[in-house]
């Protein structure tokens, strides 16, 4: 069954919108989505209706928002196939889900910490600090020929001193997805721990942290119609009971003396502070409006725009990562011969409102090791069109004649 | 290049509105990397080139590409013009300090009659508020002063007053018009006293036709302007004497206004086409109002000289 992307359409109110006199084509899903009515909705009830603390107060708005907050995280819970809600820890991004995680796990003086050659910076830099402060060992798996990701060397690589695999799942530069589930295997069977940087997966893929039995899983809501700043960091329960808080303070303890705390079970310990209510209770709704859609439909229709847009212009351009579109997921960056991928982005951005995003993504240690500079990348979701594609397609094509 | 122009235009949109002022930035340590012979690191320049580039690849992709193969050139270009527009800028503000305007020393002023001044009203000497509108040309009369050729192609009237800064102030373009081209003009000097400003014009206009009498109007006409604090009967006296005029005839010719009806007439008659203030000239049929340079004079007589029959 095939999307109705006009239907869709309509829920986006942004999609609406025109800028001198043309409508806005968003190609840069993979930095943040558009946001349906549901889920401004959702916001705006929280402002309008609620606009109080939670977990604290026994007042009536104080209840409605932990009535919020609670479906927010069961939705959250269904949304990944946790277990338990208490697995489900609400952060601000996928950035900090991970640094939660460094920060808190039990590491030691030479344990290694394994990434792959194309980390995003929130998945390098937490573990290049770790290793200054606590004398761990970052360490990168080699790529295939290909560039491709290689579970052969991962699996050379996973020796006694790997503690943790600190991975992404799909690229944000090229777009590729690594066999996650065979990596934890493989992981878990060398007594590792994995934590999936999900950033690019979850908003396109199905990601299920049971059956891949991932450990961690950190991803941003963002990414995936959620409000700016949301995001979810997953733990098994198990260790999550295990680790000490990051934050400390208000709502993560039961009790305190003027020398001591006992704190709170998962996942209040992990959630210092007030928190973004109207960001949580806007993720809840987003994760629901993504189930209703199906992330199967979602793949099927991304893959079909990559395809036409690299039918259309992949010849002319060198597309980072494999040429074929169905192992790129939504994403298609490139780069035209040598000219600086900005020129180009802010060119579709001049002519006709295509927001794609130029650069080194984050990722800079990847274009270094390979000596380029940054690359322009047009990543799509769901609600993107055949047309909008044709579009970028012909466009693109008049910006490589001015360029050339 | 193109960082210099947005240094200055962002710069100058910074002062009002703080959503330029990063910009600014970015263009003030983009020029600087440059002056100091490094890349500029910010990007601005690419962004800007990108940005134009495609703004016109909207409308004229033709025009887009020249614009991008040529954008280093293009914005050398606009920076020297924009240097050239904003030393002339600065020149016209230095005026506007020292003049009150942006053109340098007053070269529009020039002295209006009010009717209404005897109401109480404050007069000026400039041209605001006024917009009057000169709707014939004078007439050349026997007994006017007049310098140059009587049959010349070209007449210049002159509706002065003696009193008037900006009268005085086209004292030495007239003079130059005058030498410049001698016969080839008829200069003719016509009263506009604008007494209700500067009493004692109507007496000075008098004076001078007493001089013109005794054969030495364009003596007294220049004296007239050296001083033009005032024109009391000693005052104008006093200018007689200077000029060894015939001093009884000429106190007498004063007391009794002889030419009170002379002075009368020629303000009637400018009055009565819309002449408003002095000076105002008239070159056979076109007029200048106010002081001008002699090139602007000179375009306009040279025409009227090559065209009239
Ligand atoms: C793969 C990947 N990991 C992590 C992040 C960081 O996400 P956030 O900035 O929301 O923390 C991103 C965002 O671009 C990403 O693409």
């Amino acid at each position: 069954m095939g999307l109705n992307v006009e239907k869709i359409r309509e829920d986006f109110p942004v999609m609406k919108r025109e800028i001198h006199g043309k409508p806005i084509i968003y190609f840069d899903n993979a930095c943040m989505t558009m946001r349906p009515v549901q889920v401004i909705e959702k916001i705006n009830e929280y402002y309008n209706e609620y606009p109080a603390c939670g977990e604290r107060s026994s007042h009536k708005l104080g209840k409605r928002v932990d009535e919020g907050v609670d479906q927010a995280r069961e939705s959250l819970k269904k949304f990944i196939g946790a277990r338990h809600t208490k697995e489900v820890i609400f952060t601000k991004n996928t950035t900090e889900g991970i640094n939660l995680v460094a920060n808190t796990i039990d590491l030691n003086k030479g344990d290694v910490v394994l990434g792959t050659d194309r980390e995003h910076n929130s998945n390098l830099l937490p573990w290049q600090k770790l290793a200054s402060l606590a004398g761990t060992k970052h360490e990168i798996v080699d790529p295939n020929p290909d560039d491709t990701f290689s579970i052969e060397n991962f699996e050379k690589k996973m020796s006694r001193d790997v503690k943790l695999v600190s991975i992404i799942h799909t690229s944000n530069v090229d777009g590729t997805t690594i066999p996650i589930k065979e990596v934890i295997k493989i992981a878990h069977d060398h007594k590792a721990l994995v934590l999936v940087d999900a950033a690019q997966s979850i908003p396109h893929h199905d990601v299920n942290v049971r059956k891949l039995d991932a450990d961690f899983l950190a991803f941003s809501g963002h990414k995936m119609l959620g409000p700016s700043g949301t995001g979810v960091l997953y733990g098994k329960e198990h260790l999550l009971k295990k680790m000490p808080p990051f934050m400390v303070g208000g709502g993560t303890v039961e009790d305190t003396t003027h020398t001591n705390a006992t704190f709170d079970e998962p996942p209040d310990k992990f959630e210092a502070g007030l928190q973004n209510y109207a960001g949580i209770i806007g993720l809840g709704e987003a994760a629901r409006y993504l189930m209703r859609i199906g992330k199967d439909n979602i793949q099927k229709h991304e893959i079909a725009l990559n395809r036409r847009v690299t039918d259309g212009v992949g010849d002319l351009v060198d597309i980072i990562g494999p040429n074929e579109p169905e192992k790129r997921s939504g994403i298609f960056s490139f780069n035209y011969k040598k000219v600086d991928s900005h020129e180009i982005s802010m060119m579709l951005d001049e002519m006709e409102n295509i927001c794609t995003r130029a650069g080194a993504h984050c990722v800079h240690s990847w274009f270094n090791a390979h000596n380029i500079n940054g690359s322009c990348r047009a990543s799509f979701y769901f609600y993107n069109t055949p047309e909008e594609c044709d579009k970028f397609v012909d466009t693109l094509k008049k910006v490589i004649d001015v360029v050339k | 290049m193109i960082c210099i122009i947005a240094l200055v235009v962002f710069g100058i949109l910074g002062i009002f509105s703080a959503k330029y002022r990063t910009v600014a930035k970015e263009a003030f340590d983009c020029v600087f990397k440059r002056i100091t012979l490094r890349k500029c690191t910010t990007g601005l320049d690419k962004r800007m080139k990108s940005q134009i580039t495609g703004k016109f690849m909207r409308k004229h992709p033709g025009l887009g590409k020249v614009l991008y193969k040529h954008f280093e050139a293009i914005s050398w270009i606009f920076t020297i013009v924009l240097i050239l527009s904003l030393g002339y800028s600065a020149y016209s503000i230095g005026n506007l300090f020292i003049y009150g305007n942006c053109n340098g020393p007053i070269p529009d002023a020039f002295c209006v009659f009010d009717p209404f001044v005897s109401g109480g009203h404050v007069e000026s000497c400039s041209m605001e508020g006024i917009t009057g509108e000169i709707t014939g040309v004078l007439e050349v009369h026997d007994h006017d002063p007049a310098i140059g050729f009587p049959d010349a192609k070209v007449t210049i009237i002159e509706a002065g007053c003696f009193l008037c800064p900006y009268t005085k102030e086209a004292e030495p373009v007239v003079k130059q018009l005058i030498s410049h081209y001698g016969d080839q003009i008829h200069f003719v000097y016509k009263d506009f006293p604008l007494s209700s400003t500067h009493p004692g014009a109507q007496e000075a206009a008098e004076a001078s036709h007493c001089a013109h009498e005794q054969g030495k109007y364009w003596e007294y006409h220049d004296l007239l302007f050296v001083d033009q604090n005032g024109a009391d009967f000693d005052h104008l006296l006093n200018l007689a004497q200077q000029l060894d005029l015939d001093i009884e005839q000429f106190s007498e010719c004063l007391e009794s206004r002889k030419y009170k009806s002379k002075v009368d007439g020629d303000f009637t008659e400018a009055f009565s086409i819309g002449v408003y203030g002095t000076p105002t000239f008239f070159i056979n049929d076109q007029i200048i109002v106010g002081p001008k340079t002699f090139n602007e004079f000179r375009q306009i007589i040279d025409s009227e000289l090559f065209w009239s029959v």
